[in-house]
């Protein structure tokens, strides 16, 4: 028996590689095409990842990284017993959760109803329209809401005081914040969406629907039976790609709204690391912090993966 | 067939691949640029052990200096007075313009990369303050001992100069800016129109507000105008000024025999409320906490707000683009406005506004650091201080009476040209020799003898020439606590037992320690 899988267990081996090495000499070229990809995943993720290090030391520029005194867990100890950790946290979890439960549905919604339109020529141009702010910097975005919202002669400010309500002071409020980041990231964001579900919509046989008109299923039916299971699982992978993301909450947008006023609700790991990291020359520390989100999002995309797996759907990896 | 197709995919593999490693390279190169063209400027002269010395050049070859520095136009300079300045000083300069706005951030990222050029500009105290660990460290150079080596440099004030010691030691030039010049600058028509004479007082001050506010001072019969306009800047914008005319101290104070921070005075609350009352009453712009520069200068200009604190010397932008919008506008400045009890006091700056620091690991040798300071004791000098900060002569300024007249209808052409070299100049008029402005603007001709008058009544901070660790490394992080707690208070958000409840954070968090510290350093100093 322990003899039989000793002499077995190479000749496989030898066999699959043998395989393996045809199957690579077939596609010698598709595969040289890879290079560029892994080389700048290597140069410009794998590379800087060596700068962690300094996490765990008392980083000195003058010292290098080689030079500089190890202090073990000592950034992150601060980090835990910082009494904004737990304000950061939550407004960070807090933005991703809406991110993920108001916005990720809308592009869906979006693409079903652009994929519902019989005019060629309509459905084109309502696209190209809401791919446009996509292009548009955060700074224009928050100028523009800034130059809305303003009390001081805002238009919609204007307009509550002309229909008789009293002015409402969003740019500095707390309980304002959140609302207009998510509204923010709607306008943006959800027209350039659209596109993969679009893709994946197009791609559906169009036989499934003609099947399903024939059994009297109404255009409803036909999105809930049809369109919708045609692209779970490009959902879902979007979904898990989201939540890979989770937070990276755009430390640009964010940094824009955030002032003295709505700190409490809007100060997140992005900015925090960049005013004490780049603002106040903690490198150490901002670089636990950046590692600490970055150890949170990796938690989160294997939970989502496993899960999605559970669920009988293909994941990322 | 095959072999070409072949080919041809092998082709744009290797020209992808390639693109990306020419990315690379360039990066690594631009990286690698700043030390190399200092250790040039060492080759060239190292041989010359007298090189410097008395602050002659005694090579021929230029020095290259690469300098960064802010930049506070929206533009890059024009390199025009950069070739006049190279000619003049036999150096080869490269300036590495930086906008004003992010300058610490990119300060930081310079030096946690060791990539500082020969000379860094620090953009003011704050960022002076985080870098006295790394010049303890030994990461500047020590000029102190050289000063004394040249001529103008040894001119440089030593008040000032004392300002700047970490652990006595001088590690910095500086760039003189007047210790006071804060106040408002109204608008003179409008307090006629109403019949306000200047106000002298907190008092007087606070019923210009509600007049310009309430009684129409423009008088086309709406309800359009506001008294203040004001940023979110609590220091060079009003809230600084207005605690010192109710003569709170000047960041930290002493109280009971101990140093301690200003808000911890009762005259930091009786400014607040009066803040909170103008804003209450709508005297003052609403969402000044989110107000831009541009933005608060613009409801002066487009005439609804009456008065701006601030800079006096400001009053001549103030006054050029207000009277574009209205002709018959005129302008007046006040400085002097008692707080309650009839006092008068102003916060001053320790007397620079930038300071020019030396890394050590792009200059290496003496020799170098003599042939850099040398060009800076250059600028000791009448000429070429005068070509940093008028320009040339007859096509930027004039000289009237001895003074230099900036023309006026050159102003686009200065701020072009000028602008960045007279902002990165050492030293002030007293001792770089370069001449005094002319003013023909009444107001203007009364800010500057206000600010020579306000130096008999400075408030100074005890603590500008004192150290605490806790400040270098956290200072900036603990007073957000505080701004942040002022503007709430302000704007009415919190109350006095919430502010107080900040302050106990800002205590908990390490403001125990700085008190601690600032005590123990201000005790030794006495």
């Amino acid at each position: 028996m322990s003899d039989l899988s000793v002499e077995s267990a190479p000749s496989v081996r030898t066999r699959m590689r043998s395989e393996r090495m045809q199957r690579l000499k077939r596609n010698k070229l598709l595969y040289l095409m890879i290079i560029p990809g892994l080389l700048f995943f290597i140069v410009f993720k794998y590379i800087p990842m060596y700068g962690l290090i300094i996490s765990f030391q008392d980083y000195k520029p003058h010292l290098g990284i080689t030079g500089s005194e190890w202090v073990g867990w000592m950034h992150f100890d601060r980090l835990f017993h910082d009494p904004m950790f737990w304000t950061i946290f939550k407004n960070t979890l807090l933005l991703f959760l809406l991110n993920i439960l108001i916005f990720f549905p809308i592009p869906i919604i979006l693409a079903l109803m652009l994929n519902e339109l019989r005019l060629e020529w309509f459905k084109r141009t309502v696209q190209t329209i809401v791919y446009i702010p996509h292009f548009m910097s955060w700074v224009i975005i928050v100028s523009i809401s800034f130059v809305m919202l303003t009390q001081d002669g805002g238009i919609i400010n204007d307009l509550l005081a002309y229909f008789g309500f009293t002015k409402i002071n969003f740019l500095m409020s707390e309980d304002w914040f959140r609302p207009i980041y998510i509204l923010q990231v709607i306008w943006r964001e959800a027209g350039w969406g659209t596109i993969i579900y679009l893709a994946a919509m197009a791609a559906i046989d169009p036989q499934q629907y003609e099947a399903a008109r024939m059994d009297g299923a109404s255009r409803f039916r036909q999105v809930w039976h049809v369109t919708l299971p045609a692209i779970r699982s490009v959902i879902v992978v979007l979904l898990i790609l989201k939540i890979g993301d989770v937070l990276e909450l755009g430390f640009e947008h964010v940094y824009l709204l955030l002032n003295a006023m709505n700190r409490e609700v809007a100060e997140i790991f992005d900015t925090y690391v960049y005013t004490a990291g780049l603002r106040q020359g903690q490198f150490s520390y901002s670089t636990a912090v950046g590692f600490f989100k970055s150890f949170v999002g990796l938690i989160l995309v294997m939970m989502a993966n496993w899960l999605s797996k559970k669920f009988g759907e293909e994941g990322v990896y | 067939m095959r072999n070409t197709k072949k080919w041809f995919l092998l082709l744009c593999v290797m020209a992808l691949s390639l693109s990306v490693f020419a990315g690379c390279a360039d990066s690594s190169n631009t990286g690698s640029n700043a030390p190399n063209s200092g250790n040039q400027g060492n080759s060239n002269n190292g041989g010359e052990a007298n090189a410097g010395g008395n602050g002659e050049e005694a090579s021929d070859d230029p020095v290259q200096i690469e300098i960064m520095l802010p930049m506070k136009e929206k533009e890059v300079p024009s390199d025009r007075l950069e070739l006049l300045m190279e000619e003049m000083t036999n150096t080869e300069l490269t300036f590495q313009w930086v906008p004003d706005g992010n300058y610490d951030e990119k300060l930081n990222a310079a030096y946690a990369t060791n990539s500082m050029p020969q000379v860094v500009y620090m953009k003011n105290q704050s960022t002076f303050t985080q870098y006295k660990e790394a010049m303890r460290d030994g990461q500047f150079w020590e000029i102190g001992p050289y000063l004394e080596e040249f001529e103008g440099l040894s001119k440089l004030k030593e008040s000032i100069l004392n300002n700047t010691k970490v652990d006595g030691k001088i590690y910095t030039l500086y760039l003189g800016r007047p210790l006071a010049r804060q106040g408002m600058i109204y608008r003179k028509d409008w307090a006629d129109n109403l019949g306000i004479q200047e106000p002298a007082n907190v008092d007087e001050v606070y019923e210009m507000f509600r007049a310009f506010t309430e009684d129409d001072p423009d008088q086309n019969g709406q309800d359009d105008t506001i008294g203040l306009t004001d940023r979110s800047d609590l220091i060079y914008g009003a809230f600084k000024t207005v605690t010192s005319w109710f003569n709170t101290p000047n960041n930290w104070g002493e109280k009971d025999g101990q140093l301690q921070p200003e808000f911890m005075f009762d005259e930091y609350f009786d400014a607040m409320d009066w803040m909170k009352q103008l804003h209450t009453n709508g005297y003052m712009n609403q969402e000044f906490p989110v107000t831009s520069k541009e933005d608060q200068r613009n409801l002066f200009y487009n005439g609804t707000a009456g008065v701006y604190i601030g800079s006096m010397q400001d009053v001549n932008t103030l006054y050029n683009e207000t009277i574009k919008n209205f002709p018959d506008m005129e302008i007046d400045v006040a400085a002097f406005i008692d707080g309650p009890n009839g006092d008068f006091g102003m916060w001053t700056i320790p007397g620079y506004g930038n300071l020019i620091m030396f890394p050590k690991n792009t200059i290496e040798t003496e020799e170098e650091l003599r042939d850099i300071l040398a060009f800076f004791d250059k600028q000791m000098t009448p000429e070429l201080a005068n070509l940093m900060f008028w320009g040339i002569e007859d096509e930027h300024y004039e000289v009237v009476d001895g003074k230099a007249n900036a023309f006026a209808d050159k102003a686009d052409q200065n701020a072009r040209e000028v602008k960045g070299y007279k902002d990165s100049l050492i030293g002030e008029p007293e001792t770089n020799g370069r001449y005094d402005g002319y003013h023909d603007l009444a107001a203007r001709v009364k800010a500057e003898e206000l600010i020579l008058e306000m130096d008999n009544h400075l408030i100074l901070d005890p603590t500008a020439a004192l150290d605490s660790a806790t400040y270098s490394d956290s200072g900036i992080r603990l007073q957000q606590l505080i701004n942040d707690a002022t503007y709430k208070y302000i704007l009415g958000d919190i109350d006095r037992a919430g502010f107080e409840q900040e302050v106990d954070n800002w205590r908990s968090q390490g403001g125990d320690q700085m008190i601690e510290e600032f005590n123990a350093a201000w005790q030794a100093n006495q």
